[in-house]
């Protein structure tokens, strides 16, 4: 089936879903997007009436990770009456297993959610397409067959889906959320197992340390300790991140390279074993600055040596949760 | 004359660049057994600083980290052996963490060498020594630690 | 009068030659290809032909770590120094007049009552701006709604506008028109000219597509502080402060010292910070006025649209529309001004 096909019945099943739970009162609101003003973009919105269900759309263009809206920091679906409120959340693959990660870190009661599972079928490269189509104004973008179509006051261009696909999205093993009995409806997947070889960062071991960081340097060095890529993903929650701490103060708030190092450095040290390779931080990025590499790399880490993949599995602790007393030691120094 | 003369000029290159090294060690073994060494009196290089800790669970990784930004050029942290933690779990927690920094740090390219973790019990002095002398050579033979280096 | 013409082709001429004197910022790709304002090297660095840069021109003057001073521990003294680049004669080449506007509104923030800055005020009075009118404005600039205007001339030193091959030179103020005198070598302007200059600056007028009535606008703001309307606003805004980053009049900063154990040297610098942040508020009682997001995202928009029209009479946005294009959940500013729109007056009109 063609892309443009496969959106079209998406989202009608988010529709579909959205109404029946909403008339049989199954949840109080619906999180899900809607179209944005701006062609690069959608918004995500909150609606509680079924009169407003065609508001909800799916397009290649729903890069927020929904679960961001339920951890406690940002606490807006709770009645001073009624308490927890009920919430159906529209998710594609990653947006449940942020889900289910939440749930097992304690973070959420998953009995509160009903999780809209939709096959997702890739999102866009914003930074890509900008990158393409140079300085001139982006009026339109739409996707036709398997192909992107973007449309200026004066041009018109046709790029292929495949290439401007996000990173991610392109080695996705998990394009719908994991199955839970009564919490996930629509489309779903049955008995996950997740097989991975990791290819897209194997030649990122070979190289020596001094090109790897190189490579990190000039990857990492535009950016502006804006913090949007911490604000995006659901995994970060903490009341008081490590950089905003000052007793004692421990890493550097400036653009230094240093500073900027030790800061991704830190936050993928914190995402060990947690980050659910949803993309959200690469795409909400103002300068464009590509994440990929680290969440991969991470991936890659957690399913060789304690095989486990974050989200998939509502009662596995993940790695750093839990210990072993058989755990791997190589990299201990041992007498010769 | 001469000779005694090429003498000095070696044993004055020999004094170039010696590494700086800070060692986390556990209080319970791996500090007692440092302890055993010295008053054995085995020699090792006196390129180390030991931090005393309770544990190596105890050990933050922001520490190893801001060890490196400070301008340290090694960091070995020591713990009691697997099952004998004086806390039962404490080094187990550690060894887990220990291996996702280890991973990382290779990811963003810092050389492997610089940051080493070992397990030492408290009666064995010698290997203290031996551990410590290997961890030394191989920082002395990577180099100083220029890649954090301010630039105002 | 006093208008020259500027064939495109003399660019690297005019760039060399006021790069003996003066140096010089202008938009530039930087390593991921996103538009800054950074200073030039070479003339063939130079884009003319962009729409606006990612981070606003602000950063050239009012930078995002900027030294306040530096220290040196010595034996019975410690030694202070100035930051170096306070005197650096420079100029800003190719800023569009939303922009331009912005530094009169940082100039009235730095040197508002008792306590000027003495740095930003040092740094603006040795800068020279050049301005280049929009002809094409972006679907998301809203200038003309913020009382300016895509050919506005008035916050430049010297104003160009793009007649196709050539631009037509106006000096505006006194720097300009010393400046200008000295390129000798510019060409004079024909009367067709400076009417293509006005006929541009007409079709930019009428071809923004966003109007909105600031002054309504502004008057519900003033009345409408505890309106449950702003958790309805603010509801998908995940704080992450790329508003603020990228607003041409967002100055809020903070200070730190740093110090270098190894060298006994130290600095205190002033870095952007953003009122989105969770700990904008933190005192260090513990206390924080502002814990929710709604209160930080209402105190943004209220800070532009209602703080500074009712104490400096200023409206604190320029209309370029870089957070409409850069918010990532596409909270955007003109349907808040709708939502807004649409609350009645609180005291109804009597029915007779």
């Amino acid at each position: 089936m063609v892309i443009e096909e496969e959106n079209q019945n998406i989202e009608q099943l988010i529709r579909e879903l959205a109404r029946k739970l909403l008339e049989e009162k199954q949840v109080d609101v619906i999180i899900g997007y809607a179209k944005g003003t701006v062609p690069l973009s959608s918004a995500p919105i909150v609606i509680d009436k079924v009169e407003d269900v065609d508001k909800l759309i799916w397009n290649n263009l729903c890069y927020i990770n929904l679960a961001k809206y339920l951890v406690p920091r940002i606490p807006q679906f709770t009645d001073p009456e009624k308490g927890d409120l009920k919430v159906g959340i529209v998710s594609k693959g990653c947006v449940g297993r942020a889900l289910i990660h939440l749930s097992v870190e304690q973070q959420l009661d998953l009995n509160n959610i009903k999780i809209i599972g939709i096959p997702c079928n890739g999102i866009i490269n914003r930074k890509k397409i900008e990158k393409e189509i140079g300085e001139r104004e982006i009026l339109e973008l739409s996707v036709s067959g398997d192909n992107i179509v973007v449309k200026g006051r004066d041009f018109e261009q046709t790029l292929p889906f495949d290439e401007y696909e996000n990173e991610l999205c392109k080695v996705c093993k998990v394009k719908s959320p994991p199955t839970i009995a009564d919490i996930c409806i629509g489309e779903c997947l049955e008995n996950p197992v997740i097989m991975d070889d990791f290819t897209d960062v194997a030649d990122f071991d070979s190289k020596t340390p001094d090109e790897k960081w190189e490579y990190v340097k000039s990857l990492l060095e535009p950016c502006t300790r804006c913090y949007a890529c911490r604000e995006a993903c659901p995994m970060c929650y903490c009341n008081l991140c490590f950089v905003d701490q000052n007793k004692p103060v421990w890493f550097g708030k400036t653009t230094e390279l240093s500073d900027i190092i030790i800061f991704h450095l830190i936050r993928a040290l914190h995402m060990a074993g947690r980050c659910v390779a949803c993309g959200a931080c690469s795409s909400v990025c103002p300068m464009g600055i590509d994440l990929t590499f680290i969440t991969r790399s991470l991936e890659k880490i957690a399913k060789e040596r304690y095989g486990f993949t974050s989200g998939i599995d509502p009662k596995t602790l993940p790695p750093m949760m839990a210990f072993d007393m058989d755990d791997e030691q190589e990299f201990m120094l041992e007498e010769d | 004359m001469s000779d005694i003369q090429t003498k000095t000029d070696q044993s004055e290159k020999k004094e170039e660049w010696e590494p700086k090294i800070i060692a986390f060690l556990c209080n319970w073994c791996s500090y007692a057994g440092a302890d055993l060494a010295g008053v054995s009196r085995i020699q090792y290089p006196a390129n180390i600083r030991i931090v005393r800790v309770p544990c190596s669970g105890r050990v933050n990784p922001f520490f190893i980290i801001k060890s490196l930004l400070r301008g340290w050029d090694g960091v070995v942290v020591s713990g009691c052996h697997p099952g004998d933690c004086h806390y039962i779990s404490g080094n187990l927690v550690a060894r887990r963490r220990f291996t996702f920094l280890k991973e990382l740090l290779n990811l963003f390219g810092i050389e492997p060498d610089r940051v080493t973790f070992m397990w030492s019990s408290a009666s064995e002095g010698d290997r203290f020594a031996t551990l410590i002398k290997k961890a030394t050579n191989m920082i002395k033979k990577i180099g100083p630690n220029k890649k954090f280096e301010k630039t105002w | 009068m006093g208008e020259k013409l500027l064939n495109k082709s003399d660019i690297g001429k005019l760039i060399n030659e006021l790069g003996k004197e003066y140096s010089i910022y202008a938009a530039t790709n930087d390593k991921q290809g996103n538009i800054i304002f950074d200073k030039i090297e070479k003339a063939e660095d130079i884009l003319l032909d962009y729409l606006n840069s990612k981070i606003p021109p602000k950063s050239v003057l009012f930078p995002k770590v900027e030294t306040l001073f530096e220290y040196e521990i010595k034996d019975d003294d410690i030694e202070i120094t100035n930051p170096k680049d306070l005197y650096e004669k420079r100029i800003i080449f190719g800023i569009r007049p939303c922009d331009a506007y912005s530094f009169q509104l940082f100039e009235n923030f730095f040197g508002y009552g008792q306590f000027k800055d003495e740095l930003f005020k040092t740094k603006k009075e040795n800068t020279i701006l050049f301005g280049i009118g929009c002809n094409l404005p972006r679907q998301t600039c809203f200038c003309t709604s913020v009382e300016g205007h895509p050919h506005k001339k008035d916050d430049v030193d010297v104003f160009l506008v793009d007649l196709g091959d050539k631009y037509l030179v106006e000096s505006i103020s006194e720097k300009g028109k010393n400046i200008v005198q000295k390129l000798s070598w510019l060409s004079n302007t024909t009367e067709a000219d400076i009417q293509k200059a006005k006929e541009l600056s007409k079709l930019a007028e009428e071809s923004m597509s966003t109007k909105i009535d600031i002054k309504k606008v502004i008057k519900i703001f003033q009345e409408n502080f505890d309106n449950p309307i702003w958790d309805d606003i603010s509801m998908s805004c995940i704080g992450c402060g790329s508003c603020t980053l990228l607003c041409p009049t967002c100055h809020c900063f903070d200070v730190i010292d740093e110090n270098d154990p190894m060298s006994k040297k130290g600095r205190r610098i002033r870095l952007w910070d953003t009122c989105q942040s969770s700990i904008y508020t933190l005192e260090t009682s513990g206390h924080n006025p502002r814990p929710n997001k709604v209160q930080r995202f209402r105190n943004r928009i209220l800070h532009k649209f209602c703080y500074y029209p009712t104490n400096y009479d200023l409206i604190g946005c320029v209309g370029c529309g870089r957070c409409i294009n850069i918010c990532p959940v596409n909270n955007d500013l003109r349907n808040i001004f709708n939502s807004i729109l649409k609350i009645e007056k609180k005291e109804e009109v009597k029915v007779v």
